[in-house]
């Protein structure tokens, strides 16, 4: 049988020159194969999408037929019966968890005044594992375009990286390119929030290295001309010094990547800066302690409680030597949310 | 091209055309089924057991071919850099082709090389992930990842093997009657 001959070792040699090729063809050029690569994507978007929505409900048929049933033989007619009440019953759940994900999703999109776009996952990464990336069926025909900001229930996912005419390729908050403009919750202090970490992972860096980030401090995104502002994006959970300033710090996002279902573009945003209104409310603010986030046993950096009142809106801006010059925007974003809140 | 009985030094154009099926129909259930099925560890690798199974069964002509043509498919559809899943696909493919023979004799060498073809061809995606751009995972990571891939392979292979093994016999078979 076939095995190593000179003619299978002469095809290896030539498809192996072939790929360094185009690795590097593609590598110093970048964008060299947009076209076929849209193309392909549309293609391949749509059959994913038929796919998904026909495993689903045969997901739950299987499911729903793997429950014994000892006198199926006896009684077919009975049996069979069962199992369309059975899968009936995993559909209405499908259907409840379905709305229960939109009416979250609609609650963020009115609490910041976005314009969204709902759209469901229909594929996760790509066949290496090793893109960060979701598919998702709603494309240029829906308003999608390049960069809006993609968010669920929870917060921010991610922004559109590719869009088709009725897919787009959202490129996850997670995905080591990836680096969104973040704010301190009831701050104006801005810095980055950069991917790289696995999935649960973010790091933030804060610009200004005369304020100390804690743990428990929230992000939410800063807003440019394609970033909505207020987005929730995750929860500081360690400080990481970098020449005893701590400027660095570990985020938990507040959306968990892997279990992605019901998404909303962000197309559009509100006239004003939502400030921090779209962040869920602190499970227990504990009014006299003195660290804002309830139940957090240390605060490493704290010289005083006196500074920090429980986290309220106003909170932030008393903070000595806090540059205020050069956040204008959000700055008016802060009255606003106040008022609005 | 048509050599006379010892066939496996060419690509049949069916059994080509099969396998390129059956490995398209993998890339589209890898990322809209398999993936979302949210396995621990890691997720099985649909598309490395399969193209190992027909390499091992085919042999390493077929199995290299194969490997790139399903791999650029696979890369024009992500958004990294053109080419590297094609090379380890195709290499890959070859490397299991190679053992085709030993295959034959018992049911452990398809098992290990589908096992080892999983793990090492998903540590080859993310080493060419982490030269040619920016690492998706951390060392540890795709270690773990690799090895949940070997593991979750050699579950399916006993299930996948025989039937690919007995596709191969028909189409084969089809052949030479025509």
């Amino acid at each position: 049988m076939g095995r190593d001959t000179r003619r299978s070792r002469l095809v290896i040699a030539a498809l192996l020159v072939l790929a360094f090729t185009l690795i590097t063809l593609d590598y110093r050029t970048g964008d060299s194969a947009t076209g076929v690569r849209g193309v392909l994507h549309s293609a391949v978007g749509g059959v994913e999408n038929a796919v998904t929505t026909v495993t689903r409900p045969v997901g739950r048929t299987v499911s729903s037929l793997t429950h014994p049933n000892r006198y199926h033989d006896r009684a077919d007619r009975l049996g069979e019966e069962n199992a369309a009440l059975r899968r009936q019953i995993a559909d209405g759940a499908e259907i409840d968890r379905l709305a229960g994900d939109l009416s979250d999703l609609r609650l963020l999109a009115d609490k910041g005044q976005y314009t969204i776009v709902p759209a469901r996952v229909i594929a996760v990464g790509d066949v290496t594992g090793m893109d960060w990336t979701v598919t998702i069926n709603a494309g240029r025909r829906d308003g999608l375009a390049v960069d809006k900001v993609v968010v669920n229930a929870s917060g921010l996912v991610g922004t559109v990286a590719s869009v088709t005419d009725s897919t787009a390729v959202i490129k996850l908050l997670c995905d080591p390119t990836s680096r969104i403009g973040a704010r301190l919750e009831t701050t104006q202090l801005l810095g980055a929030v950069a991917g790289g970490q696995g999935p649960s992972s973010l790091t933030f860096t804060l610009y200004d290295a005369s304020y100390q980030v804690k743990k428990g401090d929230r992000l939410v995104t800063f807003g440019s001309l394609d970033y909505v502002a207020g987005v929730p994006i995750g929860e500081v959970t360690k400080v990481v010094d970098v020449g005893g300033l701590s400027r660095t710090a570990e985020v938990r996002p507040f959306v968990s990547v892997g279990t992605l279902d019901m998404v909303g573009v962000v197309i559009g945003g509100p006239p004003a800066d939502p400030g921090d209104r779209v962040l869920p409310p602190r499970p227990a603010p504990a009014p006299d302690a003195a660290q804002p986030p309830a139940g957090q046993p240390s605060a490493p950096a704290q010289p005083d409680g006196a500074q920090q009142p429980a986290g309220q809106p106003q909170a932030g801006q008393p903070q000595a030597g806090q540059p205020q010059g050069g956040q204008a925007q959000g700055g008016a974003g802060v009255p606003a949310a106040a008022g609005a809140g | 091209m048509w050599d006379t009985g010892t066939s496996e030094e060419s690509l049949h154009p069916r059994t080509f055309v099969a396998a390129v099926v059956v490995l398209l129909v993998a890339v589209v259930l890898q990322v809209s089924v398999v993936a979302r099925l949210g396995a621990p560890l890691g997720r099985p690798d649909l598309v490395l057991v399969l193209l190992a199974i027909i390499a091992l069964i085919e042999g390493p002509m077929l199995g290299a071919v194969l490997g790139f043509a399903v791999g650029l498919v696979a890369d024009l559809l992500s958004t990294h850099v053109i080419g590297q899943t094609a090379l380890v696909l195709c290499l890959v493919g070859y490397l299991v082709g190679l053992v085709m023979n030993a295959a034959e004799r018992s049911i452990v060498v398809p098992l290990a090389a589908v096992g080892a073809a999983a793990a090492l061809g998903t540590l080859g995606h993310a080493a060419t992930t982490s030269i040619l751009g920016d690492a998706a995972l951390t060392g540890g990571q795709a270690i773990v990842r690799a090895i949940a891939a070997g593991l979750y392979a050699l579950l399916v292979t006993p299930f996948l093997f025989p039937l690919a093994a007995a596709a191969s016999r028909r189409l084969h078979g089809d052949r030479r009657r025509v």
